[in-house]
This record gives structure tokens, C-alpha cells and sequence, in this order.
């Protein structure tokens, strides 16, 4: 069954779920009758959220205290999947992926290499969009990790993904019988022969990339346009790449950043100068009041009046507060004014990797009797019109 | 090779200049395109050659006698043949296509001058150190001498290139070739190059501002694919509705796709200009694309009034109709099926995304189209401006039925890819505008909460706990 590839209206059993209590806290989860969902602010039964449609908030009574806690049940897709993935690797994040997506001009006819696969966050946003994802990991933990994973958010049955256990620098990416591959179990893929990988689009997210870039031209689309991206975060892993593209005749190179932000929007206070001066002149006039009648006082006891001790009137508060000071003030507080303003995240991600791109056409060529069928059937057409 | 992958006829392609300026043209049969100063092709040469071949045209003379005669119209560029290059800076490279007849001695490359460890020696003295004057070298261009020649000839007749150092030599080459060479690269019209295009054209205020990077998270948050019901306002000219189409189909039509996007238009009619460089058919862009006008959209006619008005005769009573009333038939069948569509877009579907980029006041918009979206889908919103979506966020903030609405900024920073070279390039395109990015989600029911041990709070405690946590 696949969770990412359809749609779905309402939560099911054996449903694979993301639970969001919180932006810096959303968990996968798999939707078990019986079971529940824990977290500090309560148990959530699976049963409750059972039939209901997806996005649905789901209450509890937090134990011993008399307050709800609530989470949203929402279905997975590749960015709430990355942002609930659990990390085996360094990932690639939003703003790098869909970029790299867009400029691979990835689409549902695109065969993309993707090498290594890591933690995989890439992959499922490869698999949305991509005809045919191969995915290549040489760490054999992480590999058997990734495919069972696959497997079980359904990636792997919905036909258009195939992970590997590769060290691509070394082995290079054809695919054979003998490999350790998800690529035969599937049911159409014929167990004798080796793969076509025919890729138009490749991914390398490898320390050296220039290993792997040669062994390149066995597998990539022949006569047609390919386009390579290297995710690299070191500059000199860049220098050296664009050595060995030039050598293997990958043309139109660029190297990129991508910068991501996140704003969370905020309100200031209007403090207005007219309410700060208007709060100094209280001040100071209530201040007034107290020193004249310590003045008061003096004269008093200079002329050695008994009694002295005026009786020291109670200070009260000012009613004249316009910026709520003393108290605490909730943003927003309908009793002030306010400006909606924007917050850059406390911290943000000031570099992720360089991203290097090139393409390459392998022998380029056209079938000339072809095209003049092709200009005749034209022309033709033309003709009876 | 795949035909996605090929130069076809009939098909909108778009071609890179030297100057890496970009232009959109049909490829139509036993025709030719001209690119001003950068010469004329003939269609037919490039026909069935992989999309992304760069093409040279070259003139040779016994070939320019003929032209020269036959086309009286002077102000007409004469079409070159075309040759393969294998790179568009190795200009003068030839070993793609094998046949090398033309002059690669006169192609002028770094290493066959000499060049100065350090500029010392460089004074600038301006024009005056380019021996050739303007006229002259109109002259060689009009006598159609080769891109390579002429800078072959610029460079014999510069006082001081040997003054320059390598890098500055070639940074000059690289200038002059996007000058004087003629050549162009073949691509594919895929959303970023319609975009470059226009950002090429100073025409990307028509797309509000948009950018690529911005293009490819708006698809990758909306969680744009193949088999989704989407739920789209686009003020871009149409960008936004053909980026989606590609994320969905691939450059041209596959059969078999259920995925629709549903485009509510404020006008009378939509502007979706730009799908006209699309390769997709017609019928194709009128299975996928459904358009509806905001009014139609929010206050869809009556089913009862759509079928009092009209009612479809049967296949019997039509063979009896006299033709010259069939057509008067016809057309009112087509507005009644359309006004049905009109009714199943606006009030049967649940969306699987609203992915809006537009002008008008956004915290009203989102909200009302919202309510056809689907619990736990994206809402994506672009706009060219912060603040915007700043008041929107806020908007959505106080609304349960929204998720972590956040906004989002994506921006590209190009380098300067030359080895040992490397660095940002000292300017880059500003603007690129904002995103912001919620799930639809649908607030706990109050008798759910009911159903749950009463506490002895009171109520606004409860209220306040809900957003507490929504806030968090």
C-alpha cells in the first residue's frame, strides 16, 4: 500500500501517519487498532482517529491536570517527511531539493540517479515526481535501512523506485542480477538481465564525486540531454569537481547556493513618542506631589511643629500605563496597538552545500531518413488541407 | 530517443543566443528562423537532433555568392548551414559532427597569444587601442565573416593584448564570442527556461516577480504530482498552471492522467498566455486545466435552474432535427454541459492543494478558497511582497483550521564557475518574492471535546489551551 502516492480521505488502519504536536515536533507513526500515540501532553488512542478525515485535530484530558492536549493527524508527504525523518545522515532540506528538482527538470518522464541515498528524505521527493528513481548506498546499514523503509511507505510497490547497495566511486551504476538490489523484486523486472538505467537526471550527494563521474557514460541517456548535479559542501570539493567535469565533457557548468529562510510573524507594540512623554510628565508630576510634601514636612520640623509626621498618603498606581509596563503583555493584547512585523528564525541554515551543475549530450546525432519521413508526412498534410 | 528528448517539428522550442538571451520560437516545416545579428537557420537542419544540441551557422562563400543573388530583400539575414558544437564556448570546435572543413586556424584561442603574468603594462586609453573602427568592422559582418575571424582581426589589430593576463584574455575571447559568434542552443520550453525568458525580455513583472528557486518550492510544498485535484489562482500569465502541468504530465502529453488543475480567474476570461509555448494539445490543456471565474466559483448557478433551462434531446428526436437547427443545439449543449462542470468544480470536489500567486487582498481569498481544500493538504501562497503574506499569516494564525502557517524565502546565489576562480558573483538578480506555507487541518468538533471527562475549568480556559498549542 502506498502512503505517499495517493491521496487519501480518511485515517485507516495500517495507515502510516505523521502526528504533529509541535513545528519542531512531528513523528510518523503507524495507525495500529488498540494502540496510542504518547506524548507528554497525553495518550492519543488510535481508535479516536480511526474514520476520521486526515488533518483532523484529535483532543485529550492531560493526565492530572484539567487541560486538553491536542495533536493534528495529517498523511505524510515528502516535506513533512523531512521534517520528521529520523536523521541517519546529514539531509538535504527543502529549499536545496525542490531547487535541484526543478533545475534537473525533473517530471514523470525523467530516470534519475540518485547516489547515496542517505536518509532517504531526498529520495521520497524524487519518487513524487521522478518515472524512475535509482537510488545507490553504499553503507550496508544505512542501504538495509532505506529499503525497508521503502518498503514500508510503499515507494518500492508503487514501481518507480530502486535502491542498491553500491560504493558507485568504485563499482560504478550499472545494475546487474547478482547485486544486491530491490530492483528484481518487483514482479515485471525480467531476474536475467542487466538494467538500462537510461538516466537523464543524476544526484551525486557523494564526498567525491569525482570518482563516481566517470563511470557516468555508461548509464546515461545516449543522443539526449542529461543533466548532473553535484551536492558538495566544501569549496575545494567543487575545484576538483570542475576538473573532471571538463575532462568528461560535461558543458554549461555552474556552481549555486541556495539560501533558505523562514519568517515567523510576529507583533510589535506601537510606542508612540506622544504616550512616552505623556508617561515622563506623570511621572514627574507625581513625583512632584512627593517632594512638596517632604518640603512640607521640613518646614514643619524647622519650626519645630510637633506635629511633624504628616500622615503619608497610600502612592497609588498611575492609571496612565499606555505601554503596559509592570505587567505582562500578551502579543496582540486587543487593549494596545500593534504592528505586524516578521522574525528571521533564531537560527538558520547559512550554508548547506554548493550545488554544481552541468549536462552533457552523448554523441549527438539524428536519423536523417526519418526526418525527411517525418517533413514529407508535413508537407503532405499541408497539401490535402 | 525518446521524443521528449527530440528536436520535433511543430513544437515550441527555446533558443539560447551567445548572449544567453532567450527566444521562443515554433518550429515549423521548410521554414526559416532568423536571430538578427547572430544570423539564420533553416528548421529542417535541426530537426530530430537531441533537444540541448548547440548549433553553429556558418557561412561559406561559394554558398553566399547564390544567396547574395537570389534574395533581393537586403534587409533579410540570409540562413547559414548549421554544425554541430559540442560546447557553446569551445566555439570554433568542430569534432562533434567530424567534418572540420572550416577554418580552425582562424579560430582564435587563448594559447596562441602572448599574455603578461600581471596587467603593470595595461593602460586603459579606451576605443582608441582597437585599431578596427566601428565601420569596419560593420563591413566584415556584412560581408558574413565568420564570428571567429572577426575576432581574429579585432585582436591583430588591439595595441595591448599581450598586456593582458590569461584570465583577462579569455574573459575578453568570452565577450567577443558572445558578440560576434553565431550559435545557439536548442531547449526544451520547460517552465524555468519560459521564465528565463522572460526575466530576459525585463517582462518578469508579468509573472510578479517570480524566480526559479521560488518556482520549485511553490511545486515542492504544494506536493504538485501526477494524480492531484488542484485548486489554482494565477496572476503570472499562466507560469504558475504550466509548471504544475510539467511537475504533473512532463513536457507533453502522457495518456491516461487523471490530474487536474481547477483555475479560478478574477476576470471574465483567464490569462493563460503563456501555455501557448507549451507542447500540449489543445484538447489535452482543456481535459487538464478547468477554468472558473471567481463568481462562478463562489456562486454557481442552480443545478434545477442549469436543467429548466435546457434539456438535452435524446439520440432519436436529434436525427430528426433539421441541420440548419442543430447547430443552434449544439452550442446550447455545450453551455449546459459546461455550466454542470461549473457546478461539480465549485461545490462536489475537495482539493488536493490551493496553490494561489496573486494581487488581490490575500486574507480574504485564502480563506474562502480554503474551504474547498481537503484536511492535511498544502496551502501555498506566493506573493512578490513579505508583508502580504505577513497579513496573511496572521489572518491564518487565528484560524484553527490552519496549520503552522509559516513564510518562507528561497534565494539563489550564482558563482563565478571557474576553477581556481571560484567565488559569488559580485551582482545577482534581487527580488524573487516570499512564500507561505500551512496544511489544511480541521479543529477538534465541540462535541469531541464533550465527549472527553468535563473538567471543572471553565470554558475560555479550553479555548485559550487550543491555541496555545496551535501557536506553538
Amino acid at each position: 500500500m502506498s502512503h505517499f502516492s495517493q491521496y487519501k480521505d480518511t485515517i485507516q488502519p495500517g495507515d502510516l501517519a505523521l502526528a504533529w504536536v509541535s513545528r519542531d515536533n512531528v513523528k510518523p507513526f503507524r495507525i495500529v487498532p488498540g494502540e496510542s500515540f504518547n506524548t507528554r501532553y497525553g495518550s492519543f488512542e488510535h481508535n479516536a482517529m480511526i474514520g476520521k478525515p486526515y488533518g483532523s485535530q484529535i483532543a485529550v484530558r492531560t493526565k492530572g491536570s484539567n487541560k486538553f492536549g491536542f495533536i493534528h493527524v495529517l498523511q505524510a508527504t515528502p516535506e513533512l517527511w523531512t521534517i520528521s525523518l529520523p536523521h541517519r545522515t546529514q539531509i538535504v532540506y527543502t529549499p536545496d531539493s525542490s531547487y535541484i528538482i526543478q533545475r534537473l527538470q525533473c517530471t514523470s518522464r525523467s530516470r534519475v540517479i540518485e547516489a547515496g541515498t542517505g536518509s532517504g528524505s531526498f529520495s521520497h521527493a524524487f519518487s513524487r515526481t521522478a518515472g524512475h528513481l535509482f537510488s545507490f548506498e553504499f553503507h550496508e546499514v544505512r542501504y538495509q535501512q532505506a529499503k525497508k523503509e521503502f518498503e514500508d511507505h510503499g515507494l518500492i510497490a508503487d514501481g518507480n523506485v530502486t535502491i542498491t547497495h553500491r560504493d558507485v566511486c568504485q563499482d560504478g551504476f550499472t545494475i546487474k542480477p547478482t547485486d544486491t538490489t530491490s530492483y528484481y523484486e518487483g514482479s515485471s523486472a525480467h531476474p536475467h538481465v542487466a538494467v538500462t538505467l537510461d538516466a537523464d537526471a543524476v544526484f551525486l550527494d557523494l564526498p567525491a564525486p569525482w570518482d563516481a563521474i566517470p563511470h557516468l557514460d555508461e548509464v546515461i541517456m545516449k543522443n539526449a540531454k542529461v543533466i548532473l548535479c553535484c551536492f558538495s559542501p566544501c569549496i575545494e570539493q567543487v575545484d576538483k569537481t570542475l576538473e573532471i567535469l571538463e575532462k568528461h565533457g560535461w558543458t554549461d557548468v555552474e556552481t549555486v547556493e541556495i539560501q533558505g529562510r523562514q519568517y515567523e510573524a510576529r507583533r510589535q507594540m506601537v510606542r508612540k513618542l506622544d504616550d512616552a512623554l505623556n508617561r515622563l510628565r506623570d511621572v514627574r508630576e507625581r513625583k512632584q506631589v512627593g517632594v512638596e510634601r517632604r518640603k512640607r514636612m521640613f518646614t514643619k520640623l524647622l519650626n519645630e511643629e510637633d506635629t511633624a509626621s504628616e500622615v503619608r498618603p497610600p502612592t497609588e498606581k498611575t492609571q496612565f500605563n499606555p505601554f503596559g509596563k509592570g505587567s505582562r503583555v500578551k502579543e496582540g493584547d486587543t487593549k494596545f496597538q500593534w504592528k505586524e512585523v516578521t522574525k528571521v528564525e533564531a537560527e538558520i541554515k547559512s550554508h548547506t552545500s554548493y550545488l554544481t551543475f552541468a549536462s552533457k549530450i552523448g554523441k549527438i546525432s539524428r536519423n536523417e531518413e526519418e526526418v525527411l519521413r517525418e517533413l514529407q508526412k508535413v508537407r503532405d498534410g499541408k497539401s490535402n488541407n | 530517443m525518446a521524443t521528449h528528448k527530440r528536436i520535433n517539428i511543430g513544437e515550441h522550442v527555446v533558443l539560447r543566443l551567445p548572449s544567453n538571451n532567450f527566444k521562443v520560437c515554433e518550429l515549423r516545416a521548410d521554414t526559416e528562423i532568423s536571430l538578427g545579428k547572430f544570423g539564420a537557420f533553416r528548421v529542417n537542419d535541426i530537426i530530430g537532433y537531441p533537444l540541448g544540441t548547440t548549433f553553429q551557422i556558418c557561412y561559406d562563400k561559394s554558398f553566399e555568392e547564390v544567396e547574395q543573388k537570389e534574395t533581393k530583400n537586403k534587409a533579410k539575414t540570409p540562413a547559414g548551414n548549421v554544425r554541430i558544437l559540442s560546447d557553446r564556448l569551445s566555439v570554433s570546435d568542430s569534432d562533434a559532427n567530424g567534418d572540420s572543413e572550416t577554418d580552425l586556424s582562424k579560430a582564435p584561442e587563448v594559447a596562441t597569444y602572448l599574455s603578461s603574468e600581471t596587467n603593470k603594462n595595461l593602460i586603459n586609453v579606451g576605443n582608441k587601442i582597437q585599431k578596427l573602427t566601428m565601420e569596419e568592422i560593420e563591413e566584415l559582418k556584412k560581408q558574413s565573416v565568420s564570428g571567429e575571424e572577426i575576432i581574429a582581426k579585432m585582436i591583430e589589430a588591439h595595441g595591448s593584448f599581450h598586456h593582458k593576463t590569461v584570465h583577462s584574455q579569455e574573459k575578453y575571447l568570452k565577450r567577443k564570442k558572445q558578440k560576434f559568434a553565431k550559435f545557439f542552443t536548442v531547449e526544451s520550453p520547460t517552465s524555468s527556461a519560459l521564465l528565463q525568458y522572460l526575466i530576459d525580455k525585463n517582462d518578469v513583472a508579468r509573472a510578479l516577480d517570480l524566480s526559479q528557486e521560488s518556482l520549485g518550492i511553490i511545486l515542492s510544498l504544494a506536493n504538485v504530482r501526477r494524480n492531484g485535484t488542484y485548486l489554482c489562482v494565477d496572476e503570472t500569465g499562466g507560469l504558475l498552471v504550466y509548471a504544475m502541468l510539467e511537475r504533473m504530465f512532463g513536457g507533453n502529453a502522457l495518456p491516461d492522467q487523471d490530474g487536474k488543475i481547477i483555475l479560478v480567474h478574477e476576470n471574465e476570461h483567464p490569462n493563460i498566455d503563456l501555455l501557448k509555448f507549451s507542447n500540449y494539445s489543445e484538447e489535452f490543456i482543456k481535459d487538464h486545466v478547468k477554468t472558473i471565474s471567481l463568481l462562478d466559483f463562489f456562486e454557481p448557478p442552480g443545478v434545477e435552474e442549469v436543467q429548466s433551462a435546457f434539456t438535452p434531446l435524446s439520440h432519436d428526436a436529434l436525427k430528426e432535427m433539421k441541420s440548419n437547427r442543430k447547430g443552434a443545439y449544439y452550442r446550447r449543449l455545450r453551455w449546459y454541459e459546461n455550466q454542470l462542470e461549473i457546478i461539480d468544480l465549485a461545490t462536489k470536489l475537495s482539493y488536493d492543494g490551493l496553490v494561489v500567486g496573486s494581487t488581490l487582498y490575500l486574507p480574504d481569498l485564502v480563506l474562502q478558497l480554503s474551504t474547498k481544500v481537503h484536511g492535511s493538504r498544502p496551502i501555498v501562497c506566493y506573493s512578490q511582497f513579505k508583508e502580504t503574506l505577513l497579513e496573511l499569516s496572521h489572518v491564518l494564525y487565528g484560524d484553527l483550521r490552519f496549520l503552522a502557517p509559516t513564510i518562507l524565502e528561497t534565494r539563489c546565489r550564482p558563482y563565478q564557475t571557474i576553477r581556481g576562480k571560484l567565488h559569488p558573483l559580485m551582482t545577482m538578480r534581487g527580488g524573487g518574492g516570499y512564500i507561505m506555507w500551512c496544511q489544511r487541518v480541521i479543529p477538534v468538533q465541540e462535541n469531541d471535546m464533550a465527549a472527553l471527562e468535563r473538567p471543572k475549568t471553565t470554558e475560555s480556559l479550553e479555548d485559550n489551551e487550543v491555541k496555545k498549542q496551535k501557536v506553538e
